[in-house]
């Protein structure tokens, strides 16, 4: 089992977490992409990226720093606030 | 023990290699295939043999039929929702009816009967729609009650705990298991006698275009020149559509299974349930082959989890209590391509010369034959072979989804 450290609820065991993806930073406006090009395309390669993670016991969001090659977590913030 | 000492002396006695890899590349190659898996290899027989194409080179990172070939639970069916899958996945259930004597090759296909096992009338009302749709098109595909399932396998606990009891069934006749190596290997052993050069530890890390479409394929071991190039390499689609400046909605995630310790045959059929994230058949070995949907986190990596085993387990438990002491002998993992429509992404791209044969997801093997025949017809023709029109990487742009969800997955 995979156990995360997080601000405020301490160590949580990650089962305990919905993960509804990737925070995108949505374009001002979309100008080379084609509207199904914006629904639809993924660069889906390893990286680290920022996730929305829910926690369900609490209800509260993180924003979770990810690998997705190493699947290896490097920061776990309130979803909204700076880190300390 | 004389005889193997007497055969150890002879120069040339030992069965020859399954399949021979030249000393060096050549320059140029006809078509350069990416991935040799089973739909890499497949497609490589099937340009020997359909259309007399030899000089071809399948390049492999690691080793033939090292990816979600040799990681998959070898279900082999027919039974989707639509008419591009119903027709699509029955010519493949044709040609691997027969492919152990097409290429001299036992593959142990074994046809088994498939019940994919309704908990909820919701379920049950796609297996009755499934059924029409596989008849309508000549498929074996029919709703059967609690007694008929209680009678081909007794073992089955039909109340599932008392939790989620099973109200019937989408029975499929011709769903069968295959040894899924073998198809890597025989398709591999028939490709390279016909003159195809199969390479492994071979990685593409580049491939560079001119005017005209694909020109090189640079390699760890050196470029090569051509003017076709097809992508078959499941988990790395998205790296090489970076290469030819292409995206696609696929995204990575984790598809893992396990299997048991072997023991007795008991479950001659293959067992599937879409509300317990659960499939299950026995190998012919006597492990029980288990399955579910893919890990709910984006990862690039065949790493196996803790939570997956006692997970299924679980649900396992439910269906047969009976399996409660059996211990689990190994789990794995691949790196599923996965697509917002649960459908393939095969043909031609927009790159000239680029064909692409991804988005397999959790229903690749069961596509390998009819992938490398439709795929080497595509290449050689350049244009999309009718039956896989409908899954172009076009559909998209176009929003003409092929909409598979229902039938291709168990996690839904």
């Amino acid at each position: 089992m995979k156990f995360i450290d997080c601000p405020i609820i301490g160590v949580r065991p990650h089962t305990e977490f919905s993960i509804s993806g990737v925070v995108d930073v949505e374009p001002e406006e979309i100008i080379d992409l084609t509207p199904a090009a914006w629904t639809f395309d993924r660069n889906s390669v390893p990286i680290e990226r920022v996730e929305q993670w829910y926690h369900l016991p609490t209800q509260l969001w993180f924003d979770v720093t990810r690998n997705t090659g190493t699947d290896e977590i490097s920061l776990v913030a309130i979803k909204g606030e700076e880190n300390e | 023990m004389l005889r193997l000492l007497k055969y150890g002396f002879i120069e040339g006695y030992a069965e020859p290699r399954y399949f021979n890899t030249p000393e060096s590349m050549n320059e140029t190659y006809d078509v350069v295939i990416i991935g040799a898996g089973g739909h890499g290899l497949a497609c490589a027989y099937y340009l020997a043999k359909d259309h007399g194409v030899t000089n071809v080179a399948v390049l492999e990172k690691g080793y033939i039929g090292g990816g979600n070939t040799g990681r998959n639970t070898t279900i082999v069916r027919s039974n989707y929702l639509t008419e591009e899958g119903v027709k699509f996945y029955d010519a493949s259930l044709t040609l691997f009816e027969s492919l152990s004597e097409e290429l001299d090759f036992n593959i142990f296909y074994s046809e088994r009967g498939h019940y994919t096992l309704a908990h909820s009338d919701a379920t049950l009302r796609t297996a009755r729609w499934r059924a029409e749709v596989n008849k309508h098109y000549g498929v074996e595909s029919e709703v059967v009650g609690p007694e008929e399932i209680a009678r081909a396998c007794p073992e089955l606990d039909l109340s599932c705990g008392g939790n989620h009891e099973i109200l019937g069934a989408l029975y499929h006749a011709p769903g069968a298991v295959a040894r899924h190596d073998a198809v890597a290997w025989g398709y591999a052993r028939r490709a390279s006698e016909a003159g195809v050069s199969i390479f492994q530890g071979t990685e593409v890390t580049a491939i560079e275009l001119d005017s005209s479409g694909v020109e090189t394929v640079v390699t760890n071991r050196g470029r090569v020149k051509t003017r076709k190039v097809l992508s078959a390499v499941a988990g790395h689609t998205p790296s090489v559509l970076t290469m030819v400046g292409l995206s696609s909605p696929i995204e990575i995630f984790p598809l893992q299974a396990c299997v048991t310790e072997p023991i007795k045959p008991w479950l001659d059929t293959i067992m599937v349930s879409g509300s317990l994230h659960l499939y299950v058949s026995q190998s012919s070995r006597g492990e029980m082959v288990m399955g579910a949907s893919v890990d709910p986190i984006e990862v690039h990596s065949q790493r196996s989890t803790f939570e997956f085993v006692s997970d299924i387990c679980d649900q396992m438990l439910d269906l047969f209590p009976f399996l409660a002491g059996v211990k689990i002998n190994r789990q794995w993992a691949g790196m599923a391509d996965m697509t917002p429509d649960f459908a393939p992404i095969m043909g031609t791209t927009l790159v000239n010369g680029f064909y692409l044969d991804a988005g397999w997801g959790t229903w690749g093997f069961k596509a390998t034959p009819i992938c490398g025949r439709t795929m080497a017809a595509t290449v050689v023709n350049d244009r999309n072979h009718e039956l896989i029109t409908a899954f172009n990487l076009s559909r998209f742009e176009n929003y003409q989804l092929v909409g598979e969800k229902g039938a291709a997955a168990v996690g839904h």
